[in-house]
């Protein structure tokens, strides 16, 4: 335990470590200290002078925001002096503030409002004219207004420090001091937003929700993030049944309030004007809109009828749909249609890493161990640019502890700016370099390994042995591409293991085999697109009923397609990269579509199986009681939280198939199919980026 | 005896009754001839919402939002969007491009024209809003707005343009 520090705030006795700045003592002791520049997890900048205390025996008002605790000390937060000095401060940020709240987009949760009504005088004794400079457009998502910056430099610090992007810089002198750009004129950065969120006033603004509503306007949605499996919390903001905004203002969730480009401007998919609202059938070859009963009982008479003749079904599942839809599906395949032919796109080999980790607890890392763990060592992904989050995870880690990352990649990534090794390797030859750093593994406390998905098969066995050989504590992280893969392998969407890796007695095929079988009679796609980039079900004379979002490839394909909805439209569990259950809120609705859930649930009644009541709470309840590792607290789950779900539970004895594993090469600017259809991701000078680049 | 005082005194309460009557005969006229004639109202009447324009005719709404959280009744509807370059609406950086008031439900009470920052939303002196359809109580910015002034087009150059494009991009 760190050396403790007792000081007295208001009269309060605190304790903390030495070395705890006087602005978090406070805050410990539910004191809020009004604060612009100093920003929780960054570096301290002392720079607006709002945090002013008085502290005894000192002659001036102190920052508390620079100013480390010490035993003894008593701080008053709240004196007349205090409290002049504040007033004295906002009138200065005042002085060229252009004050049009009105119409700037942070009227109602700015920081400097807010403060100037608790503090500030109504009147200035300024009579100068202000200081104006023009607002900038620095790329389609970010806007700057450099009149309303108080220069509190939070912008600079979240991009460099927190990102390690470092776009943002400072120019000019005096009044005429505002940011700029990496390029002069424009950005070209991660477009993550980030900086728009933590500008304290509405400086910097988002090019997506600029000038639509008021933060008292909308309704606010807890939800995941549909895009990679990282899995970040989102609270997206809604009005008139349009998400119009998506951040994390609350801090809530595993990711705090870090999103990715995706998470914060990646959800405009969900109005596109090309999503299906109406099920469509083939009629003389041509997709015709038809009622959802007409769809309902065309597919009923279809499968019915294949059933009878002892036919042929395959079905693929979702990595975006929710752990209910996914357990339910595979109960529709296997109970109601007879078959173990389902699987899904696997993206990563979890099923060896489950296997070699049996009998172990607590050797799968969290989200939250990334920023705890002693080092951590990273093999084959591109994390800046695959997971986001975790890569700023590692960074944060070694920001505050110093704990050292490895790297084993093909190609450049953005850890190695600070790497303590960077080596390179071929893809699928990583585990081959490890002994190199054997060494200086072994001198830390813990190790979390992350894989991506060019280590599969033994040489996760052999990562898993080198690991043991450590002799330190080892956690893993098989690095997953979609919000639901992981989920989707729990929930087993796979021929030959059930929900919870228990085997079945008859394997069925796999994704190429059912992509190679010239038999198959009827194609189930419940929310994939396994035809993209032209590719082609050997079984030509297929029925295929697909569910989607698009009339995607896939959905060009079908006789039958039911249009279904995104996870922003509803409520359910998804299981991220790392394992964490998280649940997920229904936002808007796009009228004309259903949940794979209700669309197999009326089938399902339709055709008469016998496989429980398709309702979210149910299945889920389900879930817990049969799924291994699956029984996660319900009240984590309500709270927000994320909930680990313990699969390491005894051998997985069958062959993992790691052929069937293929990365989607998904970069920070890509989301697969469903990328294609953001027009917000699409319109960026970054996108379609590359990974392994410099 | 005590009749011929009951009638004495019913008299006197008459007369006196009556002498109200007969002097309110002799003052002017107060009440107003509607509908044959138009009725006169206080300057501070609260009717009929008008949206003002400025001396450009530029409206002065701005799309703040501060009207419709201020009523009471929830009663006002707004939806903001940005002046572009090519089509400048109001004198601000955005503007309302739906603002509608129930009617139905409003209460006339002021909050809003009170709330308002740029003097945009005023009270009105209209006040014959009764339908038999309550659909047509719901007004559209177009019924609200003022009349473009003299000579106004209405159609001015942003002073500080903000290219809303790609952004160097
Ligand atoms: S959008 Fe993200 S990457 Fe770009 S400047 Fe802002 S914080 Fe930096
Ligand atoms: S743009 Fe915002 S976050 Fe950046 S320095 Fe100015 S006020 Fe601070
Ligand atoms: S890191 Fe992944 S989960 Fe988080 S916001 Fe980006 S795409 Fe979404
Ligand atoms: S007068 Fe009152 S009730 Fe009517 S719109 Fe204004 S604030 Fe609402
Ligand atoms: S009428 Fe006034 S208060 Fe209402 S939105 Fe317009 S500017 Fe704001
Ligand atoms: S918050 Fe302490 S000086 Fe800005």
């Amino acid at each position: 335990m760190a050396n403790m520090v007792t000081l007295t705030i208001d009269g309060k006795p605190v304790t903390v470590p030495a070395g705890t700045l006087v602005i978090d003592a406070a805050k410990q002791a539910g004191i809020d200290i009004p604060a612009f520049c100093y920003y929780e997890g960054f570096s301290v900048q002392a720079a607006c002078r709002m945090c002013l205390v008085e502290v005894e025996k000192m002659p001036k008002l102190q920052p508390s925001c620079a100013l480390p605790a010490a035993e003894g000390m008593v701080v008053h937060t709240e004196t007349p002096k205090v409290v002049e000095a504040r007033k004295s401060t906002i009138e200065f940020l005042l002085t060229n503030h252009p004050l049009d709240c009105p119409v700037c987009d942070k009227g109602g949760e700015c920081e400097l409002q807010d403060m100037t009504f608790r503090y500030g005088l109504g009147e200035s004794q300024f009579l100068e004219i202000k200081h104006h400079a023009d607002e900038k457009q620095w790329s389609p998502l970010v806007f700057y207004d450099p009149a309303r910056c108080i220069l509190c430099y939070r912008c600079i610090r979240v991009c460099d420090e927190g990102l390690g992007v470092a776009a943002l810089g400072l120019s000019y002198r005096g009044v005429s001091a505002e940011i700029i750009p990496n390029k002069g004129d424009h950005l070209e950065c991660d477009e993550c937003g980030w900086c728009i969120d933590v500008c304290p006033v509405g400086a910097l603004t988002s090019g997506t929700y600029r000038y639509k509503s008021r933060p008292w306007e909308m309704n606010y949605v807890p939800a995941i993030c549909t895009h990679c499996s990282n899995g970040c919390k989102t609270t997206l903001s809604v009005r008139n049944g349009e998400i119009i905004r998506s951040n994390n203002r609350d801090r809530s969730g595993i990711n705090g309030e870090f999103l990715c480009v995706k998470g914060r401007f990646g959800f405009d998919f969900v109005h596109n004007e090309e999503r299906l609202q109406s099920p469509l059938i083939r009629k003389d070859g041509k997709l015709e809109p038809v009622s959802w009963s007409e769809a309902l009982k065309f597919v009923v008479s279809r499968v019915r009828e294949t059933i009878e003749r002892n036919g042929k079904f395959a079905v693929i599942g979702s990595t975006r749909t929710t752990n209910e839809e996914n357990f339910y599906l595979q109960k529709f395949a296997r109970q109601g249609l007879r078959t173990n032919n389902i699987d899904h796109h696997r993206s990563g080999d979890v099923i060896t890493l489950v296997d070699a980790l049996a009998g172990r607890t607590d050797a799968l890392a969290t989200v939250g161990d990334l920023y705890t763990c002693d080092a951590a060592l990273v093999l084959g992904a591109d994390l800046a640019q695959q997971h986001p989050l975790l890569a700023y995870q590692l960074r944060a880690n070694w920001r505050h502890h110093r704990s050292p990352v490895f790297v084993v990649t093909p190609g450049p990534v953005r850890e190695d700016q600070y790497a303590a090794r960077s080596l390179r390797a071929e893809a699928g030859g990583e585990v081959e370099r490890l002994e190199e750093l054997r060494e200086e593994l072994k001198a830390r406390q813990n190790l979390v390994v992350l894989y991506g998905a060019s280590v599969k098969g033994e040489a996760v066995r052999r990562l898993v042995a080198f690991g043991d050989s450590l002799g330190i504590p080892v956690k893993y992280v098989c690095l997953v591409d979609y919000v639901n893969s992981r989920g989707a392998v729990d929930m087993g969407l796979l021929p030959h293991l059930g929900p919870g890796y228990k085997p079945v007695e008859i394997p069925g095929m796999h994704l190429d085999a059912m992509m190679a079988a010239p038999d198959l009679d009827v194609i189930w796609v419940a929310g994939a697109n396994p035809l993209e980039g032209g590719r082609e079900f050997a079984s030509k004379n297929a029925f295929v009923i697909v569910h989607e979002l698009f009339l995607t490839e896939t959905a060009q394909r079908a006789d039958v397609v039911l249009p279904s909805m995104s996870l922003y439209e509803k409520n359910g569990t998804v299981t991220n990269v790392c394992g964490e259950v998280q649940r997920t809120k229904a936002g808007p609705k796009v009228m004309g579509t259903k949940s794979d859930l209700d669309i197999l649930g009326l089938l399902a009644a339709q055709l008469g199986f016998d496989i429980g009541i398709p309702s979210q709470e149910k299945v889920l309840d389900e879930i817990r009681r049969t799924v291994r590792g699956y029984n996660v607290p319900l009240p984590v789950l309500a709270t927000g939280g994320a909930a680990q779900a313990a699969v390491l539970n005894g051998n997985v004895p069958v062959d993992a198939q790691p052929e069937q594993v293929r990365p989607s090469g998904d970069t920070l600017f890509t989301s697969g199919t469903l990328g294609k259809y953001s027009k917000r991701l699409a319109q960026l000078m970054e996108a379609p980026g590359r990974l392994f680049q410099p | 005896m005590p009749k011929i005082q009951e009638i004495l005194k019913g008299a006197a309460a008459i007369a006196k009754g009556m002498s109200v009557t007969i002097q309110e005969m002799m003052n002017p006229i107060i009440t107003d001839d509607y509908p044959d004639a138009p009725p006169v109202f206080q300057e501070r009447y609260r009717g009929l919402h008008v949206l003002q324009r400025d001396d450009n005719g530029l409206e002065k709404c701005v799309a703040c939002f501060l009207c419709s959280a201020a009523c009471p009744v929830q009663c006002i509807y707004i939806e903001a969007a940005d002046n572009t370059e090519q089509e400048r609406i109001s004198g601000g950086e955005r503007y309302a491009a739906v603002y509608n008031i129930d009617y139905s439900r409003c209460i006339f009470c002021g909050y809003c024209v009170e709330a308002c920052p740029t003097d945009a939303i005023t009270h009105g002196h209209g006040f014959e809003l009764a339908s038999f359809n309550t659909s047509t109580l719901i007004y559209r910015k177009e019924q609200l707005l003022a009349p473009l002034p003299e000579g106004a087009t209405g159609k001015v150059k942003l002073d500080h343009p903000v290219a809303v494009g790609d952004g160097g991009h």
